[in-house]
C-alpha cells in the first residue's frame, strides 16, 4: 500500500492535468485515470518537470529505438527489483 | 516488443550477465586464481578459443577461473554465447542490456566489459550516453515508486501473448 495518498487527478492544478493528457500520448495508453507514477511526478513541477524531459530525451529514438529503449528500462527495472 | 519470446530472450541475457558479473566482480584473482592460459588444453581451450572470437580478441577473466571445470565451463559458456547471439534480438541490443544491467548492479567488471562489447558493435557515443540515461533515470523512477511503495497499475498497457511455448501446439480460438 503506497505510503501517500495518491491524489485524485481532479486535485491536481489545470497545468497538471494537461501533463496527464500529454503522458497519455506518450504511453498510447487511454488510461482510467493518470498512472500513480505520472501524479507522483506532477506533485512538485520544479521536480517531475526536468526529470520528465530527461526521461523523454533518453527515451526518445535514436541510435536505439524506443522499443529497445523500453527494454533497457524494463531490465534496470527488474535489476532494481521494482515491481511498479 | 509485443511477443514474450522477446521478453524470455532479454531475461535470459539479464540472469546470465548477472552470473558472469558476480565471478568477475567477486571472485579476483587474489581471492581465487584463475587457471593459467599456458596450461589450458583440450576441450577447455578449444571453449576459450570460441571466447576470444566471440569478445573481439579477449577472453574476460571469469572465464579462465571456470577453466578449472572444463565441462562446467562449456555448458556455462554454451548458456551465455546462446543467449547473446542474434537471435530474436540482436547481439548489439543484448549488449546494451547487459551494460544497463551491469551499471544498475554496480557491477565494475560487466559494466567495462559490455561498454567495450557496445562500441565494437558500432554503437557510439549517442548510443551508449542514450542507455546511460535510460539507465539512469530509470533507475531513479524505481527508486521513486517503492519508497513510495506505489502499486504498479501499468500491467494493462502490454498485450496478452497466447502463442504456446517453443514447438508446444497451437490452441484452436
Amino acid at each position: 500500500m503506497p505510503t501517500v495518498r495518491i491524489r485524485d487527478a481532479s486535485e491536481y492544478p489545470e497545468p497538471a492535468r494537461k501533463l496527464f493528457e500529454l503522458s497519455k500520448a506518450w504511453f498510447g495508453h487511454d488510461f482510467a485515470s493518470p498512472p500513480a507514477m505520472s501524479r507522483v511526478m506532477a506533485w512538485d513541477p520544479a521536480f517531475g518537470g526536468p526529470h520528465g524531459r530527461a526521461m523523454k530525451r533518453a527515451m526518445a529514438p535514436g541510435e536505439f529505438t524506443r522499443a529497445e529503449k523500453e527494454m533497457v528500462a524494463a531490465v534496470v527495472s527488474g535489476v532494481n527489483a521494482c515491481r511498479y | 516488443m509485443k511477443e514474450d519470446a522477446l521478453w524470455y530472450e532479454a531475461a535470459a541475457v539479464v540472469g546470465i550477465t548477472n552470473a558472469l558479473n558476480v565471478v568477475g566482480d567477486g571472485l579476483p584473482g587474489d581471492v581465487l586464481a584463475p587457471v593459467a592460459e599456458s596450461s589450458i588444453g583440450g576441450e577447455a581451450r578449444a571453449v576459450l578459443d570460441e571466447i576470444r572470437v566471440f569478445y573481439g580478441g579477449e577472453v574476460p577473466a571469469p572465464f579462465l577461473t571456470l577453466a578449472a571445470d572444463p565441462p562446467y565451463l562449456a555448458d556455462f559458456w554454451g548458456a551465455l554465447r546462446h543467449a547473446f547471439d542474434d537471435q530474436r534480438l540482436t547481439r548489439r541490443l543484448k549488449e546494451a542490456l547487459a551494460f544497463a544491467v551491469s551499471l544498475t548492479s554496480r557491477s565494475r567488471f560487466g559494466t567495462a566489459l559490455h561498454l567495450g562489447q557496445m562500441k565494437r558493435l558500432g554503437v557510439g557515443e549517442r548510443g551508449l550516453m542514450e542507455v546511460l540515461g535510460v539507465t539512469q533515470m530509470f533507475s531513479s523512477y524505481t527508486k521513486i515508486a517503492d519508497t513510495l511503495q506505489l502499486e504498479s497499475d501499468m500491467g494493462d498497457i502490454a498485450p496478452v501473448d497466447h502463442s504456446p511455448a517453443p514447438g508446444g501446439p497451437v490452441s484452436e480460438p
